[in-house]
């Protein structure tokens, strides 16, 4: 028969779809050049980045995560640690090792520090959680939250508790933010079509025959659960670079809920699925705050009570799970057109049903 | 070196209650060993005993005479011994080539390499042109024969079939019978046969163990258990009466 060609071959038009739509959205953030757009298309590129390090994990693996912007957080802190002027850190910060309170570092360090940072953590964590599974591993990366995020509010002399740590360097220009989106779709693509990858969706489906075909099932988890982990941090570096202020709470619930319907609304169990929820959602969301500030219509002015986002949000989330569970990609790959390259060709339909 | 996968008085119970008492059996290399019983006998206890699934509560099981009572049951497949399940468990999710490259990236082998196997042995078996349908939706003799291509991967040393002829008519039956001949053949396997289907087990298999309420109530070749009066008693009694008529 002839010789088959490679995973890479037949799935790479993914990433690439994926890319190209990252890139139309930066051009046009480029081309626009207007602060408040701009600013819109970072806050995507930042959200596509959390939401497929969501995906990392909890597409691949089949469990749930609630806790997993606790690594946002840590990388959040770590990139204002590193980046922020000492004289800011010497009045605010006074708890940080010394060598941490004298030096500034680029952005650039931060956020490769803050991915190294989370990932770490995610491993040192994820070597216990990934014991668990099903509801019980779910609830035990929500406690992990909960952990991480009580440190951060209560370790005055590091984090500044509760109050926001201010002065961290912000990065205005589009570039980066694009760059990160697509390194990470990049990285995300390439865990899926690994071995590792390959294994934990086995496991995801069926966890006793993949223990039965010679999967180390809590192994392969780790695995993607660091990855993810790293991510995260990744998105919460870009995200303190974008605004320049971090408190805890701005990765806390909020933000592990919008997360969490991106990717649902896209479809979890697929890397196409976590960057189109976000797309879509985002468009939703953008369109709404600009309802919500109000607009004239002709000397009346039209405007949304505050929290209408949210709520929609949670609207469009149920809808997805009443109607189209598996999402709006029905958890395929974008694959480019004409060609039969995903695996879920349907061949002609056998004469005789599956019996029970 | 013993060539064989065995349990040497292996018991097993769940809250008090026996499922398997002082069960020894030994599946040697190259050959069918059939075990057989009424339902609730305890057959499947016994091969998630030897596949790392359950651990004994006492008694031993080696593997070509290392001691592997205990071993998690991704690195008993790793060891080399390999099983099926009675519903079949396919990743549904995946491809029929993907279930079964999942063993070989669970054995430690590339993704390239695994896929190459994975097309030999779909080949091998005969469903090659089923490479690239989704397991999820296959019928079901399909899906036995996929499940049997996944646990064969990279020729483990024993490959335990929990129930393949279930629901198969009798043409079908046939077919599976040549095809586990071939395994035996060709793979060199030791191979452990649990079937319902009597006419089956007793045309196939070199050796067979009756199991009954946990305990193994006779040993024998087919023409000894065949002509066993405890297994017609205590089997084949119990069964409808046109089981005995295929003896």
């Amino acid at each position: 028969m002839a010789e088959r060609p490679s995973i890479l071959a037949r799935t790479w038009s993914t990433p690439v779809i994926l890319i190209a739509i990252l890139a139309v959205l930066a051009l046009a953030a480029y081309f626009a050049g207007s602060n408040p757009f701009n600013q819109t298309i970072i806050e995507i590129f930042i959200r596509v980045v959390l939401v497929v390090g969501l995906y990392v994990f909890i597409g691949n693996s089949g469990v749930i995560s609630f806790g997993h912007i606790g690594f946002t957080c840590l990388g959040a802190y770590m990139t204002a640690w590193l980046t922020m002027l000492p004289a800011i850190k010497k009045s605010k910060l006074k708890g940080l090792p010394d060598i941490i309170l004298n030096n500034k570092l680029d952005y650039g360090w931060g956020l490769l520090a803050a991915t190294i940072f989370a990932g770490v953590a995610a491993y040192v964590f994820g070597k216990v959680l990934m014991r668990l599974s099903g509801i019980a591993a779910s609830i035990a990366t929500f406690a992990m939250m909960a952990v991480i995020i009580q440190v951060y509010s209560n370790w005055d002399s590091v984090t500044g508790a509760q109050s926001s740590v201010v002065g961290i360097p912000i990065v205005r220009t589009v570039w980066p933010y694009f760059a990160c989106a697509v390194a990470v779709v990049l990285v995300a693509y390439a865990h899926s079509i690994s071995r590792s990858g390959l294994a934990l969706r086995a496991a995801r489906d069926e966890a006793t025959a993949a223990a039965a075909s010679g999967v180390d099932i809590p192994r392969e988890r780790l695995i993607a659960f660091v990855i993810s982990g790293a991510i995260m941090g990744l998105g919460g570096a870009l995200f303190a670079h974008s605004v320049g202020v971090v408190t805890p709470d701005t990765f806390y619930l909020g933000l592990t809920f919008i997360t969490l319907s991106m990717l649902v609304v896209g479809g979890m169990n697929s890397l196409s699925g976590a960057v189109l929820g976000v797309v879509v959602l985002s468009i939703i969301i953008q369109l709404l705050r600009w309802l919500e500030k109000g607009v004239d219509l002709g000397g009346a002015t039209l405007s949304l009570p505050l929290g209408v986002q949210e709520i929609a949000i949670g609207v469009v989330m149920i809808a997805i799970l009443m109607y189209r569970p598996s999402g709006l990609t029905r958890n395929r790959e974008l694959v480019w057109p004409s060609k039969r390259l995903s695996g879920g060709t349907k061949a002609s339909a056998p004469a005789d049903g599956k019996t029970a | 070196m013993v060539q064989s996968l065995s349990a040497s008085g292996v018991s097993v119970s769940f809250e008090g209650l026996k499922a398997l008492s002082n069960v020894t059996l030994d599946v040697p290399r190259e050959k069918v060993t059939g075990l057989i019983g009424p339902n609730g006998a305890g057959k499947t206890t016994l091969v998630n005993v030897l596949t790392g699934f359950q651990k004994p509560t006492s008694g031993q099981v080696t593997l070509d005479g290392e001691d592997i009572a205990g071993v998690p049951p991704h690195q008993v497949r790793q060891k080399g011994i390999a099983r099926t399940f009675q519903s079949g468990r396919l990743f549904s999710d995946l491809s029929v080539l993907d279930n079964l490259e999942v063993t070989g990236a669970g054995l430690g082998l590339s993704r390239g390499v695994a896929a190459k196997k994975a097309d030999d042995m779909l080949e091998w078996i005969g469903i090659g042109h089923l490479a690239e349908r989704m397991a999820g939706g296959l019928p079901y003799t399909d899906e036995r024969r996929v499940a049997i291509g996944r646990a064969l991967m990279l020729e483990p040393r024993y490959l335990l079939l929990d129930e393949p002829a279930a629901g198969m008519s009798a043409e079908e039956a046939v077919e599976l019978t040549r095809l586990i001949r071939r395994i035996v053949a060709e793979v060199k396997c030791g191979v452990l046969l649990i079937e319902h289907n009597i006419g089956l087990v007793l045309n196939i298999c070199d050796h067979i163990h009756v199991l009954d309420s946990g305990e193994v109530i006779e040993v024998g070749p087919p023409s000894a258990i065949k002509a066993s009066e405890k297994v017609r008693h205590a089997y084949m009694g119990t069964q409808a009466d046109a089981e005995g008529e295929v003896l």
